[in-house]
């Protein structure tokens, strides 16, 4: 059991290439897929979203999976091992999560599930960077996730003109060198063969 | 297992450190008019608009998102913005007009607390909705839409929905 995040500040597009990820990932029933979604905020509009979509979801409410509910988030891993063993789960943190914390989390699964805990895709808004990054306390938290991604997903490049995008990679980089910079649209679908294709690997 | 120390404190959300609050809401509005899937979508989209608009007023730094879902008889819509500068859409269909709307709304704001959250919140359902002549027939923080059966009538759909409400009144 293959466990991927798909990270990122609020309203950067994770449920929606959740959504098309699991589709892709599944092939039409080829593979089991699961999805794990937390949401601050008390009520799981997300999950309800992910729900329509017919995919086998769990919703994490009461608080933040990389910190106030870590252990839940431990224990609803070892129950869908045990229920479903799925061959890949996804895992939309809140957008204000920390990547590396929930890795740590979903590490408290493994006493009791044979998981691999894989890659932090990390999304990065093309429609807002200087509103995400140029704020003092936001700017802090979306560096945080920018640091520990191990790719780096520049989303809804659908919405600006191409020639600022590399500008916006060269803004990311900043934070992490390492990562391998993405360009995706769920909208259009590019880029997302190719994060699919990181999820089947099992890189990260 | 893990050692717990690498999970980070658990005591609050990692969240309240970088100034984010959410709230959120479940309400029924009821119009004496029947709504068209056209008409729900742009009330919905003006209710997303508003509420960001009011958090932006009370001292909010930036709209992190806010969130809609609407069950209804006979389909859902789904609204949202991420910000006052971003305009708000919608999706989702439904098969005939409505009168009944079972709205659950959840905004994640940064740079004002929970409880200017809130009443950005709900000073937005109720604006749109006097606006719009729908009546906010209930309210309930906390509460969700969450066991369907899809194959009941209308009718006990609609109690389905009603009865979300009174378990969360036997929660509380």
């Amino acid at each position: 059991m293959e466990i991927t995040q798909i990270a990122g500040f609020l309203g950067c597009g994770k449920t929606t290439l959740l959504l098309k990820l699991a589709e892709m990932i599944a092939d039409g029933g080829k593979r089991k897929v699961a999805l794990i979604v937390n949401e601050i905020g008390e009520i799981p509009v997300d999950g309800k979203i992910i729900e329509e979509g017919g995919m086998t979801m769990k919703d994490i409410g009461g608080g933040c999976i990389c910190c106030e509910v870590a252990v839940t988030f431990g224990k609803t891993l070892v129950g869908l091992y045990k229920q479903f063993n799925p061959d890949f789960v996804l895992v939309e943190p809140t957008g204000v999560a920390i990547p590396h914390q929930v890795k740590s989390a979903a590490k408290m699964g493994m006493r009791d599930a044979k998981l691999t805990v894989g890659a932090a895709i990390v999304l990065f808004d093309a429609t807002r960077p200087a509103e995400l990054l140029d704020m003092d306390m936001l700017g802090n938290l979306v560096v945080n996730q920018l640091k520990d991604a191990d790719y780096l997903a520049i989303s809804k490049i659908d919405a600006v003109d191409p020639s600022e995008l590399e500008g916006i990679a060269n803004r990311v980089k900043e934070y992490n060198e390492t990562a391998e910079v993405i360009f995706i649209s769920a909208f259009t679908g590019e880029g997302l063969d190719q994060l699919a294709k990181i999820i089947l690997d099992g890189e990260g | 297992m893990t050692d717990s120390t690498e999970v980070g404190n658990t005591d609050k959300g990692c969240y309240t450190d970088h100034g984010v609050s959410g709230y959120g809401v479940a309400v029924r509005l009821t119009s004496k008019q029947i709504m068209g899937e056209n008409r729900v979508k742009e009330i919905a989209e003006s209710m997303m608009m508003s509420i960001a608009e009011k958090c932006m007023d009370l001292g909010a730094r930036a709209i992190g998102h806010i969130k809609s879902h609407i069950r209804t008889d006979c389909g859902t819509i789904k609204a949202d913005t991420i910000g006052t500068a971003h305009g708000s859409y919608s999706s989702g269909k439904l098969e005939h007009p409505v009168k009944d709307l079972y709205v659950a709304i959840n905004s994640i704001i940064q740079g004002i607390p929970e409880a200017a959250v809130k009443a950005a919140t709900l000073e937005g359902i109720h604006e749109i909705a006097d606006q719009n002549d729908i009546f906010v027939v209930k309210e309930k923080e906390h509460t969700y839409f969450d066991e369907f059966d899809f194959l009941m009538s209308k009718e006990e759909h609609q109690q389905q929905l009603e009865d979300q409400f009174k378990a969360g009144d036997e929660k509380e």
